[in-house]
């Protein structure tokens, strides 16, 4: 079994001077704002969608928002791994999940940065397709086009089940990797003209 | 200022932050989160026994107090209704079956009162032999003798009958003695 | 001959063996020494790249050089050994080097491509394989890998030695052989087929990729795969076992336990399979929206 921290050595008299508090090993916060964010982009999403009176059209605009939100959340994770070199997502010894983590708590406020980088992407996309070798600009182009329909599918999924946390899961994974392929793409076109 | 207006104070406190968490406030939430994480954690751990669980547990139980927390009562203890959370939320991680309900013993054996020992233990034997336990009596001891839950509110959170709840507890104590090598008062 | 004619004969001369020198296929070949764990940095547009490691304390290029290539840079300096293929500055012009490149078998590896493909063998310090529409293919000796392409397929075999293993593509495949350690691979499209011997840690994600894994788990590993409408298919063997947890939206969930799946509400779509395989010290979660999930025992 694991035992509670620091049990070793002191001597107790009683069961109720046991300590009732045990501190995690690492901060747990981090994981459970981001489900967080999640949960509430999901709801956003919902009422985004559902038959509104004229007064609340504004609310439509809602979805952008969950959506950058959510992307929030997923740009966190992305910039904290391309900020901390050496930091593998997934090695055993929990080590990722440390740095992680304060990489997401320095990211919560960069929903605008996001949504500026995405749209000079964006822009910048044809051209950067245009510089790719012709093989490789049409495997691009099938993968973007999976990317849209992946979101397509699971954002109307969410809409209809917006506290899903595998959709939302799922569609946190997805604006990561559209915002990767994005990133990639723009790189490699500008190895292929650099060299 | 008395006890008892330190206490209500804090309840105010709280209630303040749980207001602002249900109108979206991460932040409100999170200082509720910090305040009690640690009590969390330490009762799912004992549950589980198994520190990666326990975390999940307790990530758990913190998302699903997020989702439900429109329908907490501002003036009951939070830390109660988090902890009838992190049970759920650690029951079902276990995936067992129901503890096996036993039958009252024969005689009147008294239920410990206090918890105390005969002589003093060193935490870490204590906890080890908490651990040790059979799932039942581990979940009615830690809540009624770490957590200081009524029977009934222990029954309650366990999803038992109060009868099964005492019972539990006798044999954690008997379980306890034979293990530890003192009595359990 | 008259000034104006010996200058125009020279022009002429210059011209043409100019002509010569960007129509005509050449061989190179330069060599020079590095250190024994130095680092090694080679680039090249198209053609390919093939890379040994070797014995000696020097770094030996030899490359067919196509039309259109203007030279072949080596520069060695504090450690770094730099190899880079150089185009004209002019538009439209392209070319192609084959370049075979042997180092100190203990060199770290830094090899970026866009067309070209990379092949790797016999190196057993760290490797960064980076191309866009090019195939990376390595040998893997023990130490980090981190392979990336666009479009490329990236090919690695090892001997089930523990090491960090990252590999990400847009629309390559990934083909991993007898890998071990901590592996971590994401594609859009691309499709993952993937053996590791002895495994700490696997990171898995697809868009709409197909993932195959066969693996042996080490004590207490951790498996996470998710895929938005790819299949994944997991045959695992773990010391110490796992707890597993299967979910998806609408895809079908298949095992070899005699397990069933759950509905994970009454009135939505979604189902989760959950169970244990011997002591369940390790833990596997698959995750999908549409894609199919099969999970069994690796034999």
């Amino acid at each position: 079994m694991t035992q509670p921290p620091d049990a070793e050595g002191r001597k107790v008299s009683s069961l109720r001077e046991l300590p009732q508090a045990i501190e995690p090993a690492r901060d747990l916060w981090p994981h459970i704002e981001a489900r967080l964010s999640q949960i509430r982009a999901g709801a956003t999403a919902a009422n985004a969608r559902a038959p509104l009176p004229a007064s609340q059209r504004a609310a439509r605009r809602g979805w952008l928002a969950a959506a950058a939100m959510v992307a929030c959340v997923a740009v966190g994770v992305w910039i904290g791994r391309s900020l901390l070199p050496g930091a593998v997502y997934g090695s055993a010894d929990g080590a990722a999940s440390t740095t992680g983590a304060s990489a997401l708590d320095a990211v919560y406020v960069s929903d605008p940065r996001y949504a500026r980088q995405r749209a000079a992407l964006l822009r910048s996309l044809p051209a950067h397709l245009a510089a790719l070798p012709p093989p490789a600009r049409a495997k691009v182009t099938a993968s973007l086009a999976a990317l849209r329909k992946a979101k397509y599918d699971l954002e109307s999924e969410l809409g209809k089940d917006p506290g899903n946390a595998l959709l939302q899961e799922l569609l946190v994974n997805t604006y990561q990797d559209e915002m990767r392929v994005l990133t990639d793409v723009r790189d490699a076109s500008d190895a292929g003209r650099g060299i | 200022m008395t006890h008892a207006q330190a206490q209500d104070s804090r309840v105010e406190w709280e209630g303040a932050l749980v207001q602002r968490a249900c109108a979206g406030d991460t932040r409100a939430f999170e200082r509720l989160y910090r305040e009690h994480a640690g009590r969390v954690y330490g009762l799912c751990l004992r549950m589980t026994r198994d520190a990666q669980l326990a975390e999940d547990c307790t990530q758990d139980t913190f998302i699903n107090a997020w989702r439900a927390l429109a329908k907490f009562q501002t003036r009951s203890s939070l830390s109660t209704w988090l902890h009838r959370i992190a049970v759920n939320v650690s029951l079902a991680r276990r995936r067992k079956s129901p503890p096996v309900v036993e039958s009252a013993p024969e005689g009147e054996e008294r239920l410990a009162n206090d918890w105390t020992l005969e002589t003093p233990v060193e935490v870490h034997e204590i906890e080890s032999a908490i651990g040790a336990l059979p799932d039942g009596a581990r979940d009615a001891l830690v809540l009624h003798a770490l957590y200081g839950y009524s029977h009934g509110e222990a029954a309650q959170m366990l999803g038992i009958a109060e009868g099964t709840c005492k019972a539990q507890l006798h044999r954690a104590r008997k379980l306890l003695r034979e293990r530890l090598g003192v009595e359990v008062n | 001959m008259g000034m104006a004619r010996r200058v125009s004969v020279a022009l002429w001369l210059l011209g043409a063996s100019a002509a010569v020198y960007a129509t005509s296929d050449r061989t190179f070949e330069r060599q020079v020494p590095a250190q024994p764990r130095g680092v090694v940095d080679i680039s090249n547009v198209a053609g390919s790249i093939e890379v040994s490691g070797w014995d000696r304390q020097e770094v030996s290029v030899r490359g067919e050089l196509g039309a259109g290539i203007e030279r072949v840079d080596v520069t060695s300096e504090g450690g770094r050994t730099t190899i880079k293929v150089v185009l004209p500055q002019i538009s439209g012009r392209h070319g192609e080097a084959d370049l075979h490149v042997q180092i100190p078998k203990d060199s770290e590896l830094d090899v970026s491509a866009v067309s070209a493909d990379i092949r790797v063998s016999g190196v057993l310090g760290v490797q960064r394989l980076n191309a866009v529409s090019g195939d990376v293919t390595s040998e893997l000796a023990g130490s980090d890998v981190d392979a990336k392409t666009v479009s490329g397929a990236v090919r690695l075999k090892g001997h089930g030695q523990g090491a960090r293993l990252h590999v990400s593509s847009v629309s390559g495949d990934v083909h991993l052989e007898h890998g071990g350690g901590d592996f971590e691979a994401s594609t859009v499209s691309g499709t993952l087929v993937v053996s590791l011997d002895s495994a700490r840690s696997i990171r898995a994600r697809s868009t709409s990729g197909d993932q195959r894994f066969e693996a042996k788990l080490a004590r207490g590993a951790m498996v996470d795969a998710t895929s938005v409408s790819g299949g994944l298919n997991v045959r695992a063997s773990a010391e110490g076992g796992y707890a597993y947890e299967v979910s998806t939206f609408s895809g079908d969930i298949r095992d070899c336990f005699d397990a069933k799946p759950e509905r994970t509400d009454k009135y939505a779509p979604g189902r989760i399979l959950q169970g244990t395989r011997g002591e369940g010290a390790g833990h596997v979660r698959l995750k999908t929206m549409s894609g199919d999930v099969q999970l069994c025992d690796r034999n």
